[in-house]
């Protein structure tokens, strides 16, 4: 498989949802596969809330491949020798797009809290110049999982003609009262580390490590499922050898440490609290009366929309509300629902019929 | 779904409508129907194997069990529902019926009839009878509610449901005089427009 990581830079200032103005941005993409002649074969992959342009393969010294190394590959779900597969590091992200945590090009200061925010309709639009930049005039498909199929959506919905299905996987057309309600907890922890400095902790040369790993624990608790933690951990107690903290008692505690901390120390505290931010304000009905169904009516794209039956941070009503007001406005749009042992995080992992179900889609006719 | 029976409903549904197919298979009959009759068509299936035909096929489907469903699709605008040989396998056929009349505001119907001779003479035969429309043994048989076009044609007058068109069909598939003349007998098949 041709992998091509690259940093493409922007320079047209970027108007953005809020009203402010990017001057200028870079994005960060890894590609895999070849663009072919017709350049009609290219597939974009939308990230979730942590993950970035590294989709698939194996770097050099990576422990683990790529977030969606599963699915995207030769002879994979996404098969990479028929496919040219587009991954990005969305703006406002931490691993080489303009973000919080990259210098301003002016004065060669972090921007930190002062970094704009951003939404995932934002996202959309800097992931169509990039397509402009590619000379792909159609997508053959847009794919992402959780906040990655909130962009999924939202390409259909923003550039009509631009893409010719979109699968929308373990996401929604906004998320629930409680789902804002625990982002709002992951941000509070990590506000309250003495080290953020109100977002400026850059600038003084700390990072508030303590807070970002406790809100990561407390996110990954809710992207596994319940039967699932029991069948990995069970009650089963920590090897005392290679104990995380010498307050651990459970196998479980024991590897939330171990995620959090891994976390911590590659995760930007700015971008955590951006992205739950853009997560939280996804509602493209918005601009539709709210009406999903109204905002729905101009999709050229066909659309498949997957739930996963463990995933109880989107639960399958998210996935069926989607197809029902799809089916109300009349667009090609089918809904499944999978076997996932993972709960939301399902979406990330192999599973026949989960594999089947997208290599069929990518292969109809559009 | 044969052939005749595509074509009988390919005529009935009129162009450019929105369908529902409860059960739909493969998705092969909304597939034609876009094709030939420009509608806009959805299928309800539960069974992965068919739901991935239908994804194949480039047939927009939902996956659902119909027993739970139906009532689901009420106020989306549906023409035509299409419930071909499924009816039989629902747990409540007759309230079924008058979800999928809410749904939209024509349905097309087909159904196996058990007053067919041939499974006449099995039963007299003291055995479950079986046929090309009822193939299955009696311990893996999908159908729970079998009927006879007598019994069947009986609900639709009790419950008011307006027989709009039908078309009785002999175990050849085909729509023969003898069928049409003694259907409760001679069709194996039958195939109604419901309004």
């Amino acid at each position: 498989m041709k992998i091509n990581t690259e940093k493409v830079s922007f320079v047209e200032p970027l108007a953005l949802e809020s009203g402010e103005i990017l001057h200028g941005f870079d994005l960060m993409t890894e590609t895999y596969g070849e663009l072919n002649y017709a350049k009609d074969n290219a597939v974009l992959v939308c990230h979730a809330f942590s993950g970035n342009h590294h989709a698939a393969g194996k770097r050099d010294g990576e422990k683990k491949p790529g977030w969606w190394d599963e699915l995207i590959g030769d002879g994979k779900t996404i098969d990479t020798r028929n496919y040219f597969v587009v991954a990005v590091n969305n703006i406002g992200g931490c691993h080489g797009s303009t973000g919080p945590a990259t210098p301003n090009n002016e004065s060669n200061q972090f921007s930190g809290a002062s970094f704009p925010e951003v939404s995932v309709s934002d996202w959309v639009k800097t992931q169509k110049l990039l397509a402009d930049h590619f000379r792909i005039d159609c997508w053959e498909m847009v794919a992402g999982g959780s906040l990655g199929g909130m962009q999924a959506l939202q390409w259909a919905i923003s550039y009509p003609n631009r893409v010719k299905k979109a699968a929308i996987i373990a996401a929604s057309s906004k998320i629930s009262t409680q789902n804002i309600a625990l982002n709002e907890v992951a941000r509070e922890i990590i506000k309250k580390d003495e080290d953020f400095h109100n977002g400026d902790y850059l600038s003084k040369d700390v990072s508030p490590k303590k807070g970002l790993k406790a809100a990561r624990m407390l996110g990954h608790i809710t992207y596994l499922s319940e039967s699932n933690m029991s069948k990995r951990f069970g009650r089963r107690l920590q090897d005392p050898k290679n104990k995380i903290d010498a307050d651990v008692n459970y196998e479980v505690e024991n590897y939330l440490q171990y995620k959090g901390e891994q976390f911590a120390n590659t995760f930007d505290a700015n971008s955590y609290i951006l992205m739950t931010k853009a997560m939280d304000s996804f509602d493209p009905a918005k601009d539709f009366d709210n009406d999903l169904i109204k905002c729905l009516q101009n999709i050229q794209a066909k659309l498949l929309v997957i739930s996963f039956d463990s995933d109880w941070l989107f639960p399958k009503e998210y996935g069926i509300e989607i197809q029902m007001s799809a089916i109300k406005a009349g667009i090609d749009s089918s809904y499944i629902e999978l076997e996932g042992d993972y709960g939301h995080d399902s979406f990330l992992f192999y599973s026949e019929q989960y594999s089947v179900a997208l290599t069929n889609f990518l292969k109809s006719d559009g | 779904m044969d052939n005749t029976l595509k074509l009988i409903v390919l005529d009935w549904i009129p162009s450019q409508s929105k369908v529902i197919d409860f059960g739909c298979g493969d998705g092969a009959l909304l597939k034609i129907l876009s094709e030939q009759k420009s509608i806009i068509g959805y299928g309800v299936e539960n069974d992965p194997d068919k739901i991935n035909a239908c994804i194949i096929n480039g047939v927009s489907v939902i996956q659902q069990d119909i027993d739970a469903g139906i009532h689901n699709y009420k106020g989306m605008g549906f023409d035509v529902a299409v419930m071909a040989s499924s009816i039989q396998c629902l747990r409540k056929p007759r309230d079924a019926m008058k979800n999928i009349l809410k749904v939209a505001n024509e349905c097309v119907i087909t159904l196996p009839n058990f007053g067919n001779w041939e499974l006449r003479l099995g039963i007299l035969n003291g055995k479950m009878p079986s046929s090309a429309q009822l193939p299955a043994k009696w311990y893996e048989t999908k159908n729970l509610h079998l009927c006879t076009i007598a019994d069947f044609e009986e609900l639709c007058r009790e419950e008011s449901f307006t027989i709009k068109k039908n078309v009785y069909l002999n175990r050849k598939g085909k729509s023969s005089w003898l069928a049409n003349k003694l259907p409760n007998l001679f069709a194996a098949q039958a195939v109604y427009l419901i309004g």
